[in-house]
């Protein structure tokens, strides 16, 4: 997992780069490094590990006046995070200069053959093996473009990559298969980027490489072909669709805090996506024999809220799957449908199962965030869900988005199936349209109470996050925001599991956030509160989310008034998102960058 | 971009302390709260500012004369005779251009750093006016009430009935276009008037502010802001010019300014503060969070401990002042004890104005006016409240009320 960029241009490049792989931090961001052709003959490289802004501060990568140059920067997979293995990498007489995202498979036996043909290795990386590899190709037929061709024709894996050469300095070459690439068409200047934050304040139009497809960048042109036949493709020019005013903080501290507040509007968003759209995927869920939900880290327990969804409203049984184990249990076929949920459209393990569930002929459908992204492109129905750019590697609005989605494909099925009055239909469909006003009234009224809960809590190791029926899969989607933003312990538990082993962990130090349903919801509101019951008879803190205000029963708690039974689990995820984020500007954590994570993870 | 200030609050629950000087002129940190505010904006490249000036405002131009040692160039403007708050900004109105926008910033308010960065940054990316919003903990009744559609303010309920809401609130600092004047003036310098119609039109933006932030209200809010001060303290420093005894024990980040006396076998526990000229006796401790003002004299054996002194107080020998602040020129007896909690742990009371105000606060010891003298031997019950020039004789008993 890595970001790219690379600029070719009229004019200095040296800002654009910086500002480019800047904003392409969330893919990764322990090294990175820039390459640029110096005096029209020569490349020079400037890398060191750290964020942008620090090898910056190392390196002066903006004072450069170089016109042709890539950058990266890295998220280590192959190689501890040295200098040495940060991007871009060099061929032993430093003509060709590549940077990469993915992972080559057979680097070892590429680099062992190229070891004994004489080149020398500098760093640990599978990267470093194309730039020899390139090389060794150049010196066998004398020209850049055929040495690459044949070079990736060698190359098992993954790979998204760019690269430069003292012997064609006024272009950059990239390829990709199966990790996404795209090139910025600009004016006086053209791009290639890991997505379009590496340039969507130069330009909006973009061409999407495909798998197995190279392109040639200069300044005033660029090509695409095809990596197996060598011709030229006509690609399409696709627009992106937001600018980049969305993708900046604005008023506020942290992205995650903004897309929090910009929740509303991504339910309104998915609200207001046509129907028609929602009743494609439907077509194909009705009469399939299986349906599975795949998604992996949130977006499983997106899918995991949509298993209870659609058993309680469209009478369907579908089995949420995580995409990481998926294959293990695929027992798609031709009546299958395989429906993946993906923020990037990018995720490896998600990618991977929709490839593994085609091979065995199963009908696939995705609800994706980013337009164009590899998922959106490969399956036979997409849901795009327009969210916006969601740049805190946290997710939050995207997730919130995804599930509303699910909602109404519930909605749509419950209709058909008959499992739904039509009645209740409507009583449904106004509770979504209420629910962006709902959220607004959270984040307005009781972000200083949780904020104070948070600072109040903020020392305490262990949480446990219980709920029933589906506010478990809510409980389980707020314990994982708290861990990864917070880095503190939170496990989301079923509330009826709870005494079947774990609650031998309770005791006054171990604190317990309880989602607990309306009263309306009858035997589910009892249910919930006996396993609050549980917990304080072992002594621990019991903070409760309810929606009806202060209870006894709760050590502490903030209420929250809910329209509607349907819509009521999706109040209580905002204030845990509120939670997770208040605690972690507490502990005074990278609350969009935390240690280890990235965005969009696009390796297995 | 300039700046103004507003300095002119009456502070009228900051008692005894603003009784002789203005808000603006409260300690925290070891400095003057508008320092710290100048410093700021001269961080982030302002330096023509203007500071409104109200009730005792000469001791801010004492303090500060013309900017030129704080790095920026001041005007000040006085309060029309009869005292009024809008001749005052009217008569700042001349200093600033139509058509541009300004730095509007109270000058009460305490942030844990900076906060023009942010401000800056939302007006650069929204190029319209900006509030800064944070949310203080509730209660948040003493506050207008901020609602919020992404970053667009959409109303301000001036005086929240509703109990238990955890809203934004207006920080304290604005990116406002000149024209906001006329509004002033309309509004009669009901500035939470002014900032409603501004919603109304031509709009407000909100810049969430998330650090820490305090609104100085009651005296306590002192200690509260200078502990916040005091936290983002990393390093120690002392002055070439201070004069420090062997086995004196220093720890964390503890500063001492020029021309202090450390004797020996004194104890600082850091983060604290040790002013100009100021004489710590033999075996002194000053424990955390402590800020002695300038020309401040400790005897023989004092224990101090979350306690802002504002400088030139004298404490005698073996005295105890905690979760205090003390004014100028202040003379404390030795033997004096102030009681910093009661014994069943319950919140302290304070006596502000007549009205018995809860602090919330389980330690709080006494708040002393300038020029108090205190004789030996006294103990002061927790909250105590000493207005200025007050005399207690040798051996009184201070109730709190």
């Amino acid at each position: 997992m890595c970001g790219i960029a690379g600029v070719v241009s009229f004019h200095p490049i040296a800002d654009r780069l910086y500002e480019g792989v800047r904003h392409l931090e969330y893919r990764g961001y322990d090294s990175c490094g820039i390459a640029f052709i110096e005096d029209h003959h020569h490349i020079t490289i400037r890398k060191d590990i750290g964020t942008v802004d620090e090898v910056d501060g190392k390196e002066q990568i903006r004072r450069l006046t170089a016109q042709v140059g890539i950058a990266h920067t890295r998220w280590a997979t192959h190689g501890k995070v040295t200098r040495q293995n940060a991007h871009p990498h060099q061929s032993c007489h430093g003509e060709f200069a590549v940077v990469h995202n993915g992972i080559i498979a057979n680097y070892k036996t590429l680099r062992d053959q190229l070891a004994r043909t004489g080149h020398k290795f500098r760093s640990e990386t599978d990267t470093e093996t194309i730039a020899h590899l390139i090389e060794q190709r150049h010196s066998e037929c004398g020209d850049v473009e055929r040495a690459l061709v044949s070079a990736l024709r060698e190359l098992e894996g993954s790979y998204a990559l760019a690269m430069i050469s003292s012997h064609d300095p006024e272009r950059i070459f990239c390829a990709r298969h199966e990790s996404p690439l795209i090139i910025g068409v600009g004016n006086e200047s053209n791009y290639v980027g890991s997505d379009f934050n590496a340039f969507i304040d130069y330009t909006k139009d973009t061409v999407i490489l495909d798998d197995g497809e190279y392109g040639v960048i200069s300044r005033d042109s660029y090509s695409v072909k095809s990596l197996r036949t060598g011709e030229v493709i006509d690609k399409e020019i696709t627009v992106v669709p937001w600018d980049s005013e969305l993708s900046r903080k604005g008023g506020y501290p942290h992205y995650m805090l903004k897309e929090i507040h910009e929740q509303p509007q991504a339910v309104r968003t998915a609200l207001s996506i046509p129907a028609d759209e929602i009743a494609a995927v439907a077509d194909m869920m009705q009469d399939a024999r299986r349906v599975y939900l795949l998604g992996v880290g949130t977006t499983y327990y997106v899918a995991l809220l949509g298993q209870y969804l659609l058993a309680a409203v469209a009478d369907m049984d579908v089995a949420a799957l995580s995409s990481d184990e998926f294959r293990h249990l695929d027992k798609s076929d031709a009546q299958s449908v395989v429906l993946a949920i993906s923020q990037s459209g990018e995720t490896y393990d998600t990618l991977m199962s929709l490839r593994h569930a085609k091979g065995r002929r199963a009908k696939t459908a995705a609800i994706v965030n980013m337009v164009g992204s590899s998922i959106a492109r490969m399956v036979d129905r997409v849901i795009l869900q327009g969210s916006g750019p969601e740049v805190c590697v946290v997710s939050t609005k995207a997730a919130l988005a995804q599930m509303i989605l699910l909602a109404r494909l519930a909605l749509e099925l419950g209709s058909r199936r008959g499992a739904l009055s039509a009645a209740t239909r409507r009583a449904h469909e106004a509770a979504l349209a209420a629910l962006p006003e709902e959220i607004e009234t959270i984040l307005n009224e009781k972000s200083g109470l949780i904020r104070a809960a948070a600072y109040r809590h903020a020392q305490v190791q262990n949480w446990l996050f219980l709920g029933r029926g589906i506010y478990y899969p809510i409980a389980l989607e707020a314990a994982l925001k708290m861990k990864e933003v917070t880095y503190v312990h939170a496990e989301g538990m079923a509330g009826g599991f709870l005494k079947h082993g774990t609650l031998s962990l309770v005791d006054d130090k171990m604190y317990t956030l309880v989602f607990v349903p309306p009263a309306s919801a009858g035997e589910l509101h009892s249910m919930t509160l006996s396993s609050v019951e549980e917990v304080k008879a072992r002594g621990g803190f019991v903070f409760g989310f309810t929606s009806n205000g202060a209870d006894d029963m709760f050590d502490e708690c903030v209420g929250f008034a809910s329209g509607h039974e349907f819509t009521a689990p999706f109040l209580p995820l905002v204030a845990a998102q509120l939670l997770a984020y208040f605690t972690a500007t507490a502990l005074h954590r990278n609350v969009d960058k935390p240690r280890s994570l990235a965005k969009s993870v696009t390796v297995a | 971009m300039k700046a103004l200030i507003l300095t002119a609050g009456a502070g009228r629950n900051l008692v005894p302390f603003s009784e002789t000087r203005p808000k603006a002129m409260t300690v925290v940190g070891g400095g003057p709260l508008m320092a710290r505010t100048l410093a700021h904006l001269r961080e982030v490249g302002v330096t023509d500012v203007t500071v409104v000036l109200g009730q005792a405002g000469e001791k801010v131009k004492a303090a500060f004369e013309d900017g030129q040692d704080f790095g920026v160039h001041i005007t000040y403007v006085e309060q029309g005779p009869q005292g009024g708050i809008v001749d005052a900004i009217l008569g700042a109105r001349g200093r600033f251009i139509p058509g541009e926008y300004f730095i509007l910033v109270y000058g009460d308010v305490v942030t844990s750093a900076n906060p023009f960065h942010q401000a800056l940054q939302s007006f650069n990316s929204f190029k319209a006016p900006i509030a800064c919003v944070c949310l203080p903990g509730p209660p948040t009744v003493r506050y207008g009430n901020v609602y919020l559609s992404g970053t667009r303010i959409t109303r301000i309920v001036e005086k929240p009935t509703t109990a238990g809401l955890g809203n934004y609130v207006l920080a304290g600092v604005f990116i406002l276009p000149v024209e906001v004047f006329s509004l002033m003036e309309q509004a009669e310098g009901d500035m939470e008037e002014v900032f409603g119609r501004l919603v109304r039109a031509p709009g407000l933006n909100a810049s969430i502010w998330e650090g820490g932030w305090i609104d100085i209200e009651y005296p306590w809010d002192i200690l509260a802001a200078n502990r916040m001060v005091m936290d983002t303290w990393e390093e120690a420093s002392i002055s070439r010019h201070a004069v420090i005894d062997g086995n004196v024990t220093l720890s964390g980040p503890v500063r001492i300014e020029r021309g202090s006396v450390i004797k020996a076998g004194a104890v600082l526990a850091g983060p604290c503060y040790i002013g100009r000229n100021c004489y710590v006796g033999n075996n002194v401790l000053v424990r955390s969070y402590s800020s002695l003002g300038p020309g401040s004299s400790i005897g023989y054996g004092v224990e101090l401990k979350n306690c802002v002194l504002l400088g030139n107080a004298r404490i005698g020998r073996l005295s105890f002042v905690g979760d205090s602040v003390i004014g100028e020129n202040v003379d404390i007896g030795s033997g004096t004890m102030t009681i910093n909690g009661n014994m069943d742990r319950s919140p302290v009371s304070v006596d502000i104005r007549g009205e018995s105000i809860d602090s919330g606060l389980v330690k709080v010891g006494s708040f002393i006016g300038d020029d108090v003298r205190i004789g030996a031997g006294n103990t002061l019950a927790a909250g105590t409240l000493l207005r200025p020039n007050t005399t207690v004789p040798h051996h009184a008993t201070v109730s709190a009320r």
